[in-house]
């Protein structure tokens, strides 16, 4: 049997579906006339089991999995990887230190521009941000380490 | 009538203040901005600046952020018409005549009749709101639990079968919502649900940071910087104004367009698409030169362009009156109403009449600014679109980043963000429309509360939903429309919204 895209997805939501059931077990359903905090996580849980089943059970009309364009994927994780790593250094670094050098890696190192235009660049819009929102907006942005 | 005139005078007082025409400019600016780039829709961009409206009042906060949304519509024109890729969905249908006329050397003509009619098709679309919202608002009073409960769910499943991806597929991501939107303290019995000992998500997963990740980092994560092309038909500004023909070409489409849109966009969905796709259908058939669609009918680009703007006024309708999301937009826009204190629905017009028609009024004023930025300031918007991808993407991240952590200076909420981009990437390639997860995330609170009252009502009676004439009701409109779907289903049709699914993947749905 050939794999097919929504059978891929139809199991990663069936999965999702049972791992909400198992995390809920501690809520309590309640009773009818007097709800518990369980009751509409239940619901839906089993609302999205069945619409997971649904999708599994019409997967051979939909295309190959193979049929699914990933040649942007290398790109996209590039790109999560660095903002992960702005967003990690983004409290200790503070917020013109992390948001110029993410700025810095994805124009100079992902997107290959020059060197000199990158740095410029990176440095200009951090901070042109700041002045906007961290003094006319008045917006805490979070302060570098050695404030 | 006269008590009507009165509240619009008293919204004309309060739109005409400076301080509100100013943000009601900038809303304006911003959308017009956002509509022209692509890669960064509406709903990302009233994300990201829904935290520069916490210094403001609920008037200027709701003027300015609706001004992004009904902005972003007259923006999305301009890379259709000229660079044939739609800076905002809505302008998918625009792309196919607007850039023919474009490549004929009428790009100035083309782009005079999308804000003209946009203008039109807005401005109708505000009379209309102003007459049917309050009566649907005094209605509404008349809802309990139950007829919410029912309203809500006849929502979801409106959105659904409008879906070009399918119920069930739709109803999955709206489950997905529901369930996002379930995590955090009940506030019924105080049980803390799926937080994980995180303590940030006790009040639950924030609407913001997973719009912004789904929509804003989502969409950038699935357009990688060498496939955005700065090639653009250059307009020549001394051709702005339209030949006669194509005026009178124009009206009827424009008239059509701006009423289909309010119609649908009343209707929950992502109505200002539909509209547009409809509206090109509409068009096409009547015309009596349908074999010029493709290849530079001047109806095909004023019809969608009126639909797509008029569709966004109409959904303000369920918004405003019931206080009932009917797209993600609406939905964070209703979120911000609610962070200012002012919660949306039939109260809304007597309790803070001052936001309602203070708001209504800024959007007639909202559109003739938004017809005189666009024409003159066209060269602008072209020189913003030769900014290389490579740069803008990074700018935009940026701001996710910035906008997201602004709300509750929660950096768990930015690492949210991230996740939820991830996620939004993921459901592109297996044709998921991320969409409905907003929404269902929006109204899991409201939805919860009021089947748990209407339970606790009726001592555990479901039938509670069916005794009540307006529950009923409702219900029964759910129960057609899930046999429609199903009809659909059993007999495999190919109808409007696989063709509407074919439009927004950037094909020609009229083979041309």
């Amino acid at each position: 049997m050939q794999m097919r895209r929504d059978h891929v997805a139809g199991a990663a939501m069936l999965l999702a579906g049972v791992l909400v059931l198992a995390a809920s077990t501690d809520l309590p359903f309640g009773t009818l006339a007097s709800p518990g905090a369980g009751m509409l996580p239940t619901l839906v849980v089993v609302l999205l089991l069945a619409l997971a089943g649904l999708l599994l059970l019409g997967a051979g009309a939909s295309p190959p999995i193979a049929a699914i364009d990933w040649t942007d994927a290398t790109h996209a994780l590039r790109v999560v990887a660095v903002t992960a790593a702005a967003v990690a250094l983004y409290l200790p670094l503070g917020f013109i230190a992390s948001i110029a050098l993410m700025l810095f890696v994805l124009t100079f190192l992902v997107e290959r521009k020059p060197f000199l235009i990158a740095l410029a660049f990176s440095g200009g819009a951090t901070l042109l941000a700041y002045l906007v929102f961290g003094t006319l907006l008045n917006a805490p942005l979070p302060r570098d380490f050695w404030h | 009538m006269e008590a009507t005139l009165d509240s619009l005078a008293l919204g004309f007082s309060v739109a005409f203040r400076p301080d509100v025409l100013f943000y009601a400019f900038l809303g304006c600016l911003v959308g017009t901005l956002v509509g022209v780039l692509p890669g960064i829709g509406p709903l990302a961009g009233i994300s990201i600046l829904l935290p520069v409206t916490f210094g403001l009042d609920a008037t200027k906060a709701i003027v300015m952020l609706a001004g992004i949304y009904y902005g972003s519509q007259y923006g999305g024109s301009t890379t259709s018409i000229l660079m044939r890729i739609p800076g905002e969905a809505s302008s998918v249908m625009t792309c196919i005549d607007g850039y023919a006329m474009a490549k004929r050397g009428r790009a100035g003509a083309a782009l005079t009749i999308a804000a003209v009619g946009s203008f039109v098709a807005g401005t109708m679309g505000v009379i209309l709101l102003t007459v049917v919202a309050p009566p649907i608002a005094k209605f509404a009073l008349a809802f309990g639990p139950p007829e919410y409960t029912a309203l809500l769910v006849l929502g979801l499943l409106f959105l659904a079968y409008m879906s070009s991806t399918g119920l069930p597929r739709t109803l999955l991501m709206a489950a997905v919502g529901l369930l996002l939107g379930c995590i955090g303290i009940d506030v019924m019995t105080g049980h803390f649900r799926y937080s994980f000992d995180i303590k940030e998500l006790g009040d639950g997963i924030g609407i913001v940071p997973v719009a912004v990740g789904l929509f804003g980092l989502g969409e950038i994560l699935s357009t990688p910087s060498k496939t955005v092309t700065e090639k653009v038909v250059p307009p020549r500004l001394v051709e702005l104004l339209p030949t006669a023909t194509e005026w009178r070409q124009s009206v009827l489409p424009i008239a059509r367009g701006s009423v289909l849109g309010f119609l649908v966009g009343i209707v929950p969905g992502s109505a200002h698409i539909i509209a547009s796709f409809l509206s090109y259908a509409v068009e096409k058939r009547v015309s009596r030169t349908p074999e010029e669609f493709g290849k530079g009918a001047v109806a095909g680009v004023a019809g969608p362009e009126s639909a797509n703007n008029s569709a966004s006024t109409g959904a303000f309708v369920p918004m405003l009156a019931l206080g009932l999301p009917t797209g993600p937009v609406t939905a964070v826009l209703m979120a911000a109403l609610l962070i200012h204190g002012v919660p949306p629905g039939p109260m809304l017009v007597n309790e803070h009449p001052q936001v309602f028609w203070g708001f209504i009024a800024s959007m007639y004023v909202g559109n003739l600014m938004l017809l005189a930025l666009n024409l003159p300031l066209v060269g602008v918007f072209v020189t913003v679109l030769r900014i290389p991808y490579g740069y803008l993407y990074p700018l935009i991240i940026m701001f996710c980043i910035i906008g997201v952590y602004e709300v509750n200076h929660s950096i768990v909420d930015v690492w949210i963000m991230l996740i939820m981009g991830v996620v939004g990437y993921l459901l592109r390639k297996f044709d998921f429309d991320p969409a409905p997860l907003v929404l269902g995330l929006v109204i899991a609170p409201i939805f919860e509360l009021s089947l748990r009252q209407s339970l606790i009502m009726s001592n555990g009676n479901w039938l509670i939903f069916l005794e009540r004439p307006i529950a009923q009701a409702l219900l029964c409109i759910c129960v057609l429309l899930l046999g429609l779907s199903a009809l659909s289903l059993l007999l495999k049709r190919r109808d409007w919204r696989a063709k509407l699914a074919q439009a927004e993947a950037g094909e020609d749905p009229s083979g041309g």
